[in-house]
């Protein structure tokens, strides 16, 4: 199944249409468990973005050599590859992003959303269209994560990146992890909701 | 059987070339990692002492590592230290063997200087030609004393201890007189939000002024932060004028016995933290003790 898509609705796809978390509902471990934060979010989201990306790129190039027998250890090993290449050099040269973003690249390695996106697009495409995909689903997961973190910093802390904008702890409720599950299903259903009214609309007009 | 060999080779030839990728990157960037991570402590230290960009170190602020190992000689353990010692007006290394009484064994001069004490494989082989096997030992730990203008001015002692999910690494700087005039928490990974708020200023500044006395039975209370102490924790949010030196000075004195005031929601955190640091200080100013008392009674002329 080659996709016909152009970039940027290869791109749009990420965000929406197949977006990571609030579609696909894949990697909702570290979903759950680091948006406790925007900061938080946004760091998983460019680590997942850059590894996602050259993951892509790598087996979109090497897939006519890949046994169809071991491709899923093949895809994992580039995973990790990847991830340790990544993980090496932002920590010799950018140590203060290392700093930052150090324990969430080492995640990286055992999410399901690479290994789907190779499986499921980057073994079948060329390299031009996975590198798109990739961008696309990096971003989808982003703007997933970064949303659900505004939502239960906001709630469960009163910050935002940090800064003190309400002055309390609404509910604490909201930093546990269990409260990753209840914002994670409100959004969907969220999400759900403004396509069948997007769609509605669309209907009347069209 | 063609199958299974071409599945295993495939198998084998993607594992060696990510191992080649990876080993090539690790060597590239190896040097570099470890320079980034010596100025990192470096940086902390400095901080700690109260030396930042704005306030650069003085010129006479000397930093001397004091390294501590378990000797074994035939199987009779002895606290080995190794410092710093001055000779014809260099400075040397020594190494002192105390026994588990707190009395001398022996003292061995190293030819070793100080910077080249810093690389462990120096040590070790400097600390095999004075102590010839069947003697073991190995390395424990080791702290730093700061001296500002021939004084003592602070001690800096790395240390590790369990926190709720993984340990915490915290650099400590105490005063001559144990009081902890420093606490930064550089490693840890409790959950963000939580136990991860141990890093906050109004949590580990509690830390801050709180005498040897009160340190030895440091415990953790469950009752909410006082609004003015804080205001007070939070440094980096003061303004001008937002506390008078007097009004500093009878805050500090107000909750220089208090107890620490648990995290919300993070009780295991800020008790592992509690603990921790207690036992470090405990454990640090006993074993200073020794060392100086065995210095001063045998005249070492020791660099601190």
């Amino acid at each position: 199944m080659v996709s016909t898509k152009t970039p940027s609705q290869l791109v749009l796809n990420g965000l929406l249409n197949e977006n990571p978390i609030f579609r696909l509902a894949l990697s909702m471990c570290p979903a759950v468990g680091i948006s406790t934060t925007v900061m938080n979010g946004l760091m998983l989201g460019i680590a997942v973005l850059f590894v996602q990306v050259f993951s892509s790129c790598t087996i979109a190039l090497i897939k006519d050599y890949i046994h169809p027998r071991i491709r899923i250890p093949t895809y994992t090993l580039t995973i990790a590859t990847w991830v340790t290449v990544i993980d090496l050099v932002l920590s010799a040269y950018a140590p203060v992003a290392y700093k930052a973003m150090g324990i969430f690249i080492k995640l990286i390695v055992a999410f399901a959303i690479i290994t789907m996106r190779l499986e499921v697009f980057a073994c079948k495409n060329s390299v031009n269209k996975s590198f798109w995909d990739g961008i696309g689903m990096g971003l989808g997961f982003m703007f997933g994560m970064v949303a659900l973190g505004f939502v239960r910093e906001l709630l469960g802390m009163g910050t935002l990146l940090g800064y003190d904008v309400l002055g309390f702890r609404p509910l604490l409720f909201f930093a546990l992890p269990l409260a990753g599950f209840f914002c994670v299903g409100f959004m969907m259903a969220a999400f759900n909701y403004i396509e069948i009214v997007f769609n509605r609309m669309k209907k009347k007009t069209g | 059987m063609k199958e299974i060999l071409r599945i295993t080779i495939g198998l084998t030839v993607s594992c060696l070339i990510a191992a080649l990728i990876m080993g090539t990157v690790l060597t590239f960037t190896e040097r570099a990692k470890e320079e980034n991570e010596r100025r990192d402590v470096q940086n902390t230290m400095l901080a700690l002492l109260g030396y930042s960009g704005s306030r650069p170190a003085p010129a006479d602020l000397e930093l001397m590592p004091v390294y501590r190992y378990i000797v074994d000689k035939k199987g009779v353990k002895y606290l080995g230290y190794m410092i710093p010692v001055k000779k014809d007006g260099k400075t040397g290394c020594t190494l002192l063997l105390i026994d588990l009484s707190g009395k001398m064994k022996s003292r061995h001069d190293l030819e070793l200087t100080p910077d080249e004490a810093t690389e462990a494989s120096a040590r070790d082989a400097a600390m095999t030609s004075v102590l010839k096997p069947p003697t073991v030992f190995t390395y424990a730990d080791s702290f730093i004393i700061a001296m500002l203008g021939g004084k003592r001015q602070a001690y800096l002692i790395p240390g590790e201890f369990p926190g709720f999910k993984t340990f915490i690494k915290v650099m400590l700087a105490l005063d001559p007189t144990f009081t902890i005039k420093g606490l930064d928490i550089m490693e840890q990974e409790e959950d963000p939000g939580l136990g991860g708020e141990i890093i906050q200023e109004y949590f580990k500044n509690q830390f801050i002024d709180k005498p040897y006395k009160k340190v030895k039975n440091l415990k953790v209370v469950k009752k909410p932060l006082p609004v003015e102490y804080r205001r007070y924790l939070e440094k980096s949010k003061w303004k001008k004028g937002m506390f008078s030196p007097e009004q500093i000075a009878e805050i500090r004195h107000k909750y220089e016995d208090a107890d620490i005031y648990a995290l919300t929601g993070a009780t295991i955190s800020s008790r592992s933290v509690t603990t921790g640091i207690r036992n470090m200080v405990k454990k640090f100013a006993y074993r200073t003790q020794i060392l100086d008392h065995v210095i001063a009674r045998q005249k070492i002329p020791a660099a601190f």
